[in-house]
């Protein structure tokens, strides 16, 4: 073998030495135990702290928050989606309430094409035109129990009752539910389920009015069925009303914020809410003040009438004043 | 002289004789040296072992499971929780470029036979969020004669025969015991063939890290029994995460309930995310 070729045949061979002990010194003690890379990297990434900590970890304190929001349809929508991660909560300080929830609400229920039709979906200029002014979601909604409640009185009163006990209202609401006076409202034909929930109120202190609280105090629960049955029943006939001072046609078009629990024009479409159609107008500018200054209480009607100016209410209560009272057939 | 002359053969194979007892010195040597390798690398390799039966982690053991994953763009509603969540649980770069997970929209127009495609990175959609740290779908499609459309969320199909971890030259990405593909951080070189092996896109280079990167499953999480945080927000249930080996998982209930379908099976990767609701246009 000519020395040139011996030569290289040692070199290469003690270069595969060097290799080979390099090698062993700088592979990764844990490299080849379970295949061609690192086990300590598996035990390594497993150690990371998780970020999110689960509804679990919230319900350790907020035990009345979880309790309220796992019972509602929103039990699917965790903590820590609206409210952020939990790690380092309560020691770092407090985790945020959503200020813009108009923003977090339509993350889910803008309607898109695409969405899935079971998703509960708002065309939000329609369902909230001022979304982007004053009008927030959490005005009407409470986010962990975001569903309306609509309690449902159950009627079983008889109007012939009815009609006898309400002897005693008619000086103010009018022998015929019709009330003489624009600061009183009529009866005639108002939702009877509405009526109950109402006198039900002024008789247990939840609504509190000088007039109402002692009359309806005086009632026994099957009077107030009686009544409501009365009341319901009534035709509601128009009867001409004061002039009103607002604007008509402004009015209509704040009413859209309305339309939803009132109807276009002022229908409701749920008994439990008031109709507003052909009301008096002193009346509802009334109460839309007593909402906004807390008086009369009502957590959706308190998120409405905050937004509204004194201008705003007498133009709602022209409009509604303007419309008829008759159901739409 | 003369001995030599007169017979050359035997001074030749003399001469042979030596240098082949020279070059099996040699050789001994770098046995020698070989076998010295091996034996450090053994005793290396028995080091951990002497943790216990139980690997990972003391209290989780990874033959016992095997992960998969489920999407129902059934039920997708494109809000993104997801995404936002992933990036905040695994410290992905807080820009609009760079996920772990994301969800694309498809969306058929009336008389067009190809689908208009976006995803939240889409400058559109950016615009809409108002920043690049939070993610939403505009509604760019309300005036539009929309005749079909649906959210897909993507992410890693931790593939039964990854095409990443075959092409990966120093052994920083692997398949693990139950299923799941991860990096090794500390030995990635950052050469990038694994972003460009992948038929999903799955990966991602940081270039702040120098190391490529993508979804891992939450290992960090599913390890101590915890799901994903992408399934952990999602408020509709679109994805489902559980273990093969728990015949009443929500994964193996998904499959069951389900006629489901993965991406590209052509690639001959065999994904463990499992898709219902999507158009063969998905890939």
């Amino acid at each position: 073998m000519p020395t040139h070729i011996f030569r290289l045949l040692c070199l290469m061979a003690g270069a595969l030495v060097v290799a080979m002990i390099g090698k062993s010194i700088l592979t990764a003690d844990s490299f080849y135990r379970f295949g061609h890379y690192r086990a300590n990297s598996v035990p390594e990434i497993a150690a990371q702290e998780p970020v999110f900590q689960t509804a679990r970890y919230c319900l350790s304190c907020h035990t009345e928050r979880v309790a309220v929001w796992s019972a509602n349809s929103h039990k699917s929508v965790t903590c820590e989606v609206c409210h952020g991660a939990a790690q380092g909560h309560p020691k770092n300080g407090k985790l945020p309430v959503p200020k813009d929830a108009v923003k977090l609400c339509t993350l889910c229920h803008e309607a898109m094409p695409g969405r899935p039709s079971a998703q509960p979906q708002i065309e939000v200029a329609k369902h909230n035109p001022y979304a982007s002014t004053r009008q927030q979601c959490t005005a009407c909604h409470n986010p962990h129990s975001p569903k309306i409640a609509t309690a449902l009185v159950k009627l079983t009163g008889n109007a012939a009752a009815g009609k006898e006990r309400a002897t005693s209202c008619a000086s103010c609401h009018g022998a015929e539910g019709i009330s003489p006076n624009d600061t009183w409202p009529n009866l005639a034909g108002q939702n009877a389920a509405y009526i109950a929930r109402i006198l039900g109120a002024y008789r247990s202190g939840d609504q509190k009015d000088v007039a109402m609280t002692p009359l309806a105090q005086a009632l026994s629960e099957a009077d107030i069925q009686d009544l409501a049955a009365y009341y319901g029943g009534l035709s509601c006939k128009a009867a001409p009303s004061a002039s009103p001072v607002g604007d008509a046609a402004a009015g209509k078009a704040l009413a859209a914020n309305c339309a939803g629990c009132h109807g276009e024009t002022g229908i409701s479409g749920n008994p439990a809410w008031p109709n507003l159609a052909a009301q008096k107008p002193g009346y509802l500018v009334n109460v839309l003040k007593a909402f906004k200054a807390g008086l009369r209480k009502d957590p959706m009607m308190a998120g409405v009438s905050r937004g509204l100016s004194d201008a705003d209410m007498a133009n709602l209560a022209a409009y509604y004043v303007g419309q008829s009272c008759q159901p739409k057939k | 002289m003369k001995e030599e002359d007169r017979n050359p053969s035997q001074a030749a194979r003399r001469e042979f004789l030596s240098k082949l007892g020279r070059a099996a010195t040699c050789v001994g040597a770098v046995a020698g040296a070989a076998g010295l390798g091996v034996v450090s690398n053994a005793s290396g390799k028995s080091e951990p072992a002497s943790e216990g039966a139980s690997f990972p982690t003391k209290d989780y053991d990874w033959t016992q499971h095997q992960w998969a994953f489920g999407v129902d763009a059934t039920k997708c509603i494109g809000c993104l929780r997801c995404v936002e969540a992933c990036k905040k649980e695994n410290s992905v770069p807080q820009n609009a470029h760079q996920f772990r997970t994301w969800v694309e929209r498809y969306v058929y127009l009336e008389g067009e036979d190809a689908a208009h495609i976006d995803s939240q990175q889409d400058p559109v959609n950016i615009e809409a969020s108002g920043s690049q740290k939070e993610f939403r779908f505009a509604n760019r499609y309300k005036n539009a004669k929309v005749e079909k459309a649906f959210f897909v969320p993507k992410l890693c199909n931790h593939c039964t025969h990854p095409a990443c971890v075959q092409v990966c030259p120093v052994g920083a990405t692997y398949k693990t015991k139950d299923g799941v593909v991860l990096i090794d951080h500390e030995y990635c070189i950052g050469c990038r063939y694994c972003v460009q092996a992948c038929p999903y896109g799955a990966r991602y280079f940081n270039e702040e890290a120098g190391v490529s990167d993508k979804c891992t499953w939450c290992y960090h999480r599913i390890t101590k029994g915890l799901q994903p945080a992408c399934v952990e927000v999602c408020p509709v249930g679109a994805r489902i995460f559980g273990d093969r080996k728990d015949p009443q998982s929500p994964i193996n209930l998904f499959i069951r309930n389900n006629r489901v379908q993965v991406l590209r099976p052509e690639s001959g990767n065999a994904p463990n995310v499992f898709y219902v609701g999507i158009d063969k246009e998905v890939n």
